[in-house]
């Protein structure tokens, strides 16, 4: 009876593999996109290398590069890093070995130039166009051609904070909920140790004072002035709403209209953190759709950001462009195949040095 | 000789009862420097994040009693709030097919369903091929992301978060429950109450409890004593799942939305929880009450340090602290009875 069960569980697990794996092979053109391209001969002209599949932003890039690579015609082969500089270092060996003709890397270890310069040294040759996570000038020109497509880091911080001393000089009266002349607000950042994360937290502030205390307004102020770091910060450093959530919960049992020191404002890292406090304000009967509205600002313009924009229970985002990322990389990387100059068909706006392509930041508030 | 036992008696009850007297430190120490820790709208936000917390530390406990741990827990969550925030929304990108949300109660059977069939998977392996435990759920947990990744790509979400979840939806975890003194308690608190309640039953008073704390002791005797140790494992594993199942059908509401790193390192703080709580990962020993207290030091602590305004980076240090200490106390009383 047992050995009979033993076999039958054995099989089910047999079938539920083969269904799985049936349900691949009918999966859209992104979702089977791991063997994108239909390259004959097994080994695929271009190996793309995201940091994490986990990335909502990455996968936007991803998608929007699957499509460009397969409307160029180029066979690739998609990698998912898992956040482990270790693991993308030992897929790129295994890529080479393959015979793969442009490395395209999301680099997981943006903290120093070392991993970047392993993987141009692994390459041996063949070209990296690295992107989105941040590496030095003297990495990807250290040897053989490389180059980076990424966005000016910084500014998505600088955008933040304009746009959000924009809308609170224009709202200044109805922000200030207690009237004493302050808009008290608080902050989210995503990650301790990441070069962005530093930036939007210290710019969006920063950025947003100048503008307001240019108007001869009063800065902003950090709601509770014994936090000396004028931020929360994700304890599991994923950037997440959940921490977004939590955190709002704790703060608004503290700090109310009632109480007259009300959060009048809320800017976050990202979006996922923007929608977290959104959730956190609507909990304590704020930012629904017609109600009172606590302004909250984010960065990514993720599809449920623009969702909550749309609704009006969030004000603004900063939009990274994902597909303009994947066109450039999908075009660099046919320059490369083709022996071409490689920011050949690239905005040359955009291009910094023989090195760098910076895709330009949006601000949106809607459409 | 007298007053030396008394002395050590007096010390036995201040160890044993170490982390009550934790808490009410802690509560003391904040409330003195921040009086609005214990004003009721403070004390709704910590009890709020203690019952979203508490059904997962519930669910792994029972494995901890069996000596084992489960490291699939979060991912299952993951799974189970990507189910309900596809299944319950207003905007269908997972599956651009349908044309209306789900009925609530199903979605939450099929939630019920796959956590079941995770913890299947997990309670058959190590029963039948007698692996380990933390092997055994490294893998699911594995498989499960991996699940999350290609569900998130499914129809037209291209990986992204979900959202827009249905008003009913969200009104039936997170609307108000009663409220009192202006502040609202959400539902899912009396959905925790009702899990903790059924669970306690089920830890206490059924034979299936006192099996699966018989295995956790000592697995030969409950097994010539006619205890089915397969079946039990099993069966641990699979009310663990349910309540991850559960847990991630709370936290989708909860959070309003749901993407891959949703659930992400949640057995983490519920293994915290329990250990604390005096689940021993010596096995066969470990109290429903043990849990909540777990779960309620870890979110005072949490909520106490946002009132301090304590540097972020000391409650690490802080929890790590805790997790040992309640681990060198829970060593001595099974070294003692030893």
């Amino acid at each position: 009876m047992k050995k009979f069960l033993s076999i039958l569980l054995a099989l089910c697990l047999v079938a539920s593999l083969a269904a799985c794996g049936g349900g691949g092979d009918n999966g859209t053109a992104a979702a089977g996109g791991n063997e994108g391209g239909g390259s004959s001969s097994g080994s695929a002209d271009v190996a793309v290398f995201y940091y994490t599949y986990g990335d909502t932003y990455i996968s936007s890039v991803r998608t929007a590069l699957d499509a460009a690579l397969t409307a160029a015609g180029v066979s690739y082969q998609d990698y998912d890093s898992n956040n482990s500089q270790t693991t993308q270092t030992e897929q790129v060996t295994t890529a080479i070995t393959q015979g793969a003709k442009v490395l395209v890397v999301n680099l997981v270890d943006t903290g120093s130039d070392d991993a970047a310069k392993n993987i141009i040294q692994q390459a041996n040759g063949v070209p990296v166009i690295f992107f989105n996570r941040s590496v030095s000038e003297e990495a990807v020109t250290s040897s053989g051609t490389n180059v980076f497509v990424g966005t000016d880091y910084e500014m998505a911080g600088h955008m933040q904070g304009e746009m959000i001393g924009n809308y609170v000089l224009e709202n200044y009266d109805t922000l200030d909920l207690n009237g004493d002349g302050v808009i008290s607000y608080v902050m989210f950042k995503g990650q301790e140790g990441n070069a962005e994360a530093d930036a939007r937290t210290q710019y969006g502030q920063e950025d947003a004072d100048a503008i307001l205390t240019g108007a001869g307004k009063q800065a902003l102020s950090f709601y509770d002035s014994a936090n000396s770091n004028r931020y929360l910060v994700d304890q599991t450093g994923a950037w997440s709403s959940a921490a977004a959530t939590e955190y709002m919960g704790t703060i608004l049992s503290q700090y109310s209209e009632a109480n007259g020191n009300m959060i009048e404002l809320v800017i976050a890292n990202n979006d996922e953190m923007a929608i977290g406090a959104i959730t956190g304000l609507q909990n304590a009967g704020y930012n629904k759709e017609g109600g009172k509205v606590i302004p909250v600002f984010g960065v990514d313009a993720t599809d449920a950001a623009k969702a909550a924009i749309a609704e009006g229970t969030m004000i603004g985002t900063i939009k990274q462009d994902a597909e303009g990322m994947a066109n450039t990389i999908a075009t660099i990387a046919g320059n490369y195949l083709n022996s071409k100059d490689a920011f050949e068909g690239v905005d040359a706006a955009n291009v910094v040095g023989t090195w760098r392509v910076n895709i330009p930041y949006g601000t949106y508030t809607g459409e | 000789m007298a007053e030396k036992d008394k002395v050590k008696k007096v010390g036995d009850i201040l160890l044993n009862n170490a982390m009550y007297i934790i808490i009410a430190l802690a509560v003391v120490y904040i409330t003195i420097m921040r009086p609005k820790f214990l004003s009721l709208s403070s004390i709704v936000n910590v009890l709020s994040l203690t019952a979203a917390k508490l059904p997962i530390a519930l669910g792994i406990g029972g494995c901890i009693v069996l000596t084992g741990t489960d490291i699939s827990a979060g991912r299952v969550v993951g799974l189970s709030a990507c189910i309900s925030a596809s299944l319950l929304t207003t905007a269908f990108k997972v599956f651009p097919n349908m044309t209306s949300p789900m009925a609530l109660p199903v979605v939450l059977l099929i939630v019920v369903a796959v956590g079941a069939a995770v913890g299947f998977v997990n309670g058959f392996s190590v029963a039948k091929f007698k692996l380990h435990p933390f092997i055994v759920t490294l893998s699911t947990q594995l498989i499960v992301y991996g699940i999350i990744l290609m569900y998130l790509m499914n129809g037209v979400n291209n990986g992204q978060t979900l959202s827009g979840l249905t008003e009913g939806y969200r009104d039936f975890i997170t609307g108000a429950l009663f409220t009192i003194g202006g502040v609202a308690v959400p539902k899912y608190v009396l959905y925790t109450v009702i899990l903790t309640i059924v669970m306690w039953i089920i830890w206490n008073k059924t034979t299936f409890g006192k099996n699966m704390f018989a295995v956790g002791s000592n697995e030969e005797a409950a097994n010539v004593s006619g205890v089915n140790v397969a079946k039990t494992i099993i069966m641990v594993f699979m009310l663990a799942g349910v309540m991850y199942g559960l847990t991630g059908f709370l936290d989708g509401a909860r959070i309003a939305s749901a993407n891959a790193n949703t659930g992400l390192n949640y057995e983490c703080d519920a293994i915290a929880a329990c250990v604390i709580g005096g689940v021993s990962f010596v096995g066969g020993i470990g109290r429903i009450s043990g849990i909540v207290v777990g779960v309620l030091l870890l979110q005072i602590i949490f909520a106490g340090l946002t009132f301090l305004s304590v540097d972020p980076n000391l409650l690490y240090i802080i929890k790590g602290l805790i997790i040992l200490t309640a681990c060198a106390i829970d060593m001595r009383k099974y070294l003692v009875r030893k």
